[in-house]
């Protein structure tokens, strides 16, 4: 159905930045999607972290459990799980040479219901230091039943996003 | 090794070197399409972020080393059914040598 896909917001890196918030969802609808593109760190080797956002602001607490595959073209495939992070990857070990970049998927549930946690399904391909190509599958929930209004990226060890990195919002008419 | 302490000591060192107001070029944060320099309550969770990277690649990174560097594990099964065929250590070999290379930290 024309009009389904609806933006909310996007963002590209211009400048030096550290951390990107998409916020804006609220129950106009029931699931968003956010897609992450050309995504390159400024310093090599190192893991896109995720986290949800509660009025604006990033939740670092230990809530964030995960699970997923990591499908690689040189070597075996991997597990990858955790429980009670403080924020989680679906893509690790990025490289920042020439054409070595991100991109992601993510599908949000229940992001604005105050009474269920906050579900997102992640499915990720990116080119790593090596660099080897990875896709990976999984989900990720933050597990605190409060109203979440975001997704929030950052990298590890606190880099900057490489220009170009962009991040998008959009919801899913009901 | 360090403990994550110490480290978190050398993180709040490099992420104050980063802050504007002490001479760096400042960390930033992008919400939707406004861009601000961090909050302190921001750079206090980069100095976390900080410290549990290094100490998560102190603790963890040999292991996903490791983990990169073994062979697919039918290059390994192939491996080690020619060491049976003609007694060789290929794959003992192999797995030793991924050791060696990511040792284990002390």
């Amino acid at each position: 159905m024309a009009g389904s896909l609806i933006k909310i917001q996007e963002t590209i890196v211009s400048s030096s930045t550290a951390s990107v918030s998409l916020v804006g969802i609220d129950s106009t609808y029931d699931v968003y999607k956010v897609v992450i593109s050309d995504i390159q760190p400024t310093t090599d080797n190192r893991n896109l972290l995720y986290r949800v956002t509660k009025s604006g602001s990033s939740q670092s607490d230990s809530e964030y459990d995960n699970a997923g595959k990591s499908l690689r073209t040189a070597s075996s495939f991997f597990n990858s799980s955790g429980n009670n992070a403080t924020s989680v990857s679906f893509a690790f070990s990025l490289g920042n040479n020439t054409g070595e970049k991100a991109n992601a998927v993510l599908y949000l549930f229940n992001f604005a219901n105050a009474s269920e946690y906050s579900y997102a399904t992640v499915e990720s391909n990116f080119l790593d230091v090596t660099p080897e190509l990875l896709g990976y599958q999984g989900g990720v929930v933050h597990t605190v039943a409060s109203a979440s209004d975001g997704v929030n990226f950052t990298l590890a060890s606190s880099d900057n996003f490489a220009n170009g990195s962009t991040f998008v919002l959009y919801g899913l008419r009901k | 090794m360090a403990t994550l302490e110490e480290l978190t000591a050398t993180a709040q060192a490099e992420i104050d070197a980063k802050k504007t107001a002490n001479g760096g070029d400042g960390m930033f944060a992008q919400v939707n399409n406004d861009r601000r320099e961090f909050t302190d309550a921001e750079y206090d969770q980069a100095v976390t972020d900080l410290a549990n990277s290094k100490y998560d690649e102190q603790e963890n990174g040999y292991k996903r080393a490791r983990q990169e560097a073994y062979l697919p594990l039918a290059e390994q099964l192939d491996m080690q059914y020619w060491d049976g065929v003609n007694g060789t250590t290929l794959w003992a070999d192999h797995i030793e040598q991924v050791k060696t290379d990511n040792p284990k930290p002390v």
